[in-house]
């Protein structure tokens, strides 16, 4: 491993929220921008930091993920959403941009939801959580862990400096092996939300969708699926980059700046 | 049967008809392509692993132990408690040992309906065993392996619930609601047949055993981890109050009996290779689903260069494991070694390994019934007519 992950600029703050702790990365200063991560965070957060120029961005572990704690009785999303609510009282949050990457578009559009009014604008960045035709392609669980990471980008060098120089690295190995299991009590059973799309015309809010055109995970074309049931959503693709298009095209943070100004 | 010592046949029962590219394949578990089995192979292995199981009743053993796994062909077992109803009417002596079905596949009421039954009709021979499962039966089966442990506790407590309260009763759990449990039949041996946790020695396992007071039914464990494992439930159980009897502790031994140490080898080995590269091959993420195990034990186990999935070589499996290849005098001693070391009387014998032969598990299973098991008993008759004077 030979970058730094999460950069000095943002700073650590730890609370507790209904008896976990739960570590939150926060740099710049303007409208509140919450920012929710992926299945895994090893790939850091650089990409952020253009949005500190004009945003307070406030980027929180999930439970059980990055450098959360575990709490092994959250094994439903709501419990995620129960959460944020929780954290966002104690930060004195709000009204609110809400971006959500992955695992995280799932979470933060199922925040929204149930607690639109507090959001003002909705990114949804290769979001996780339905069903498409394209499954089994975007199961994690379907692929041994070593195959993960080179799924994850258009171009390996993106992400390659973040990882082990070993692939056998136990430390490395362990922190993702605890994440899984995280990942498991949310989506073992259904890796998608039954019911989200059901309750999707509850997001009102002017809302974004970015995808990367190369994304092998979860394919661009789901897109359209989730533009069909959101009253009012852009779309926009990037061409050259996989899942984490964030981190592999700097015209797509701004493209989220932009949006979210 | 003889008290003091106390001899199981174990069968796996493999579809050993691999086909010839099978090395390309990872793994024998979870995705290898079922298109290979054929059930016409499927039936005449079936006919001889059930006619083995009743020789081994008919030459002196003990009882007889079957188990479950799916996805594979490991093991033709994917419902045991099938195999211990098609030999009940066929075997007379032995005791049926169904160790076992993993009560959280299985829904738990109807997993006491169905011990009760093979209890009731083999009239009240039955054991069980209430294995967690390997982490390949989680990806055959849609229970989560995150709350696995959790699912399978509580599934135990709705069994002991249904075989020691007179229903109807209720339950109400995180996992399963009983608003009439009451299963029919009711268990021939009382309160329950004798009941053992199965596992690899995990701390988790180990706790579970000794607060229920139950039976450990090692599987594939290390020498050292198995003196350790024996050593660790005696404590924990006293410190619940219960009493572990040496029968209770039955070490899984792999063993073949010929008449000289060079022949059992020459006749063994080739099926312990096959044993472990073929039948037990695996990978890492089949063998541990998301959340199946700790983190701390999954670093374990990753640091140590797996000797039982997919590698072989005699002398490691030697050395780490219980093996016993040679003379009967040679078995005798290193099994009574062994029950010593342990303090345990009770083994539990593979001895239909891989894709031995009928003929060489048939010679195995007489030289167990002519010589290994009578003169173990015989030895132990005699100690204890010394320790009585």
């Amino acid at each position: 491993m030979t970058a730094t992950a999460f950069p000095p600029q943002f700073k650590r703050e730890t609370h507790t929220i209904n008896g976990l702790n739960t570590t939150v990365l926060t740099a710049g200063s303007g409208p509140p921008l919450v920012f929710f991560h992926g299945a895994g965070i090893w790939h850091g957060v650089n990409f952020a930091l253009p949005w500190t120029e004009k945003f307070r961005v406030i980027i929180p572990f999930h439970p059980g993920l990055g450098e959360a704690d575990d709490d092994p009785a959250m094994t439903d999303i709501h419990d995620y959403v129960m959460h944020y609510l929780d954290l966002f009282d104690t930060l004195g949050l709000e009204k609110l941009n809400l971006v959500g990457f992955s695992l995280g578009g799932w979470l933060a559009a199922n925040f929204a939801v149930g607690h639109g009014h507090r959001v003002e604008r909705l990114v949804l960045v290769g979001p996780a959580g339905l069903r498409g035709k394209e499954r089994p392609k975007g199961d994690l669980f379907l692929l041994p862990p070593e195959k993960i990471p080179a799924m994850l980008v258009s171009n390996f060098d993106v992400i390659k400096p973040f990882l082990p120089d070993n692939p056998n690295d136990l430390d490395f190995m362990g922190a993702r092996y605890r994440e899984g299991g995280t990942l498991a009590r949310l989506w073992w059973e259904h890796p998608y939300d039954k019911k989200l799309p059901r309750y999707m015309h509850r997001l009102t809010m002017p809302t974004l969708l970015v995808w990367g055109d190369e994304d092998k995970l979860i394919p661009p074309a789901q897109a359209q699926i989730w533009q069909s049931f959101i009253p009012k959503a852009d779309i926009q693709i990037f061409k050259g980059a996989g899942h984490l298009v964030l981190d592999e095209k700097r015209e797509a943070v701004d493209a989220v700046q932009r949006f979210l100004s | 049967m003889d008290g003091t010592v106390r001899f199981d046949f174990m069968h796996f029962m493999p579809y050993v008809h691999l086909p010839e590219n099978h090395k390309d394949y990872k793994s024998t578990w979870v995705d290898f392509p079922n298109k290979y089995y054929d059930p016409k192979k499927g039936h005449a292995l079936y006919q001889r692993y059930l006619s083995e199981l009743v020789i081994a009743d008919q030459v002196g053993f003990d009882a007889v132990v079957v188990n479950e796994h799916h996805n594979t062909a490991y093991s033709m077992m994917a419902a045991p408690n099938l195999i211990a109803a098609a030999v009940i009417p066929q075997i007379k002596n032995a005791k049926i040992c169904v160790w076992g079905t993993p009560p959280n596949l299985e829904y738990p009421n109807r997993l006491a309906e169905e011990y009760a039954m093979l209890d009731v009709m083999s009239e009240g021979r039955l054991e069980v065993a209430f294995p967690l499962g390997t982490g390949m039966e989680y990806w055959a089966n849609p229970i989560n392996p995150a709350t696995a442990r959790d699912r399978h506790r509580e599934a135990i407590d709705i069994i002991l619930q249904a075989w020691t309260q007179d229903g109807p009763t209720t339950y109400y759990g995180d996992f399963y609601t009983y608003r009439y449990l009451n299963p029919w039949p009711r268990p021939y041996q009382k309160p329950y047949p004798p009941c053992y946790i199965v596992g690899t020695g995990s701390q988790e396992t180990i706790d579970l055993a000794a607060k229920l007071g139950f039976g450990y039914s090692s599987v594939f464990v290390t020498k050292q981890r198995a003196l350790e494992l024996n050593q660790n439930l005696r404590r924990l159980a006293a410190e619940h109050g219960h009493h572990i009897r040496p029968e209770q502790l039955p070490v899984q031994v792999i063993a073949y009996v010929a008449e000289t140490k060079e022949k059992a080898e020459q006749e063994a080995v080739e099926h312990l290779r096959y044993f472990f590269e073929d039948a037990l091959r695996t990978t890492p993420t089949f063998l541990a689903p998301p959340g199946y195990l700790s983190v701390a034990e999954l670093k374990k186990r990753a640091a140590l260069a797996d000797k039982l999935h997919g590698a072989f070589n005699f002398d490691n499996i030697n050395e780490s494991f219980f093996v016993a290849v040679g003379t009967a005098d040679q078995v005798v001693g290193q099994l009574e070694e062994w029950g010593e070391r342990l303090g345990t009387n009770h083994f539990n014998i593979l001895g239909a390994i891989g894709n031995m032969p009928h003929w060489k598990v048939v010679k195995n299973l007489n030289f167990f019934g002519q010589d290994v098991i009578p003169r173990m008993r015989g030895r132990a008759a005699a100690q204890r007519r010394v320790a009585a004077e």
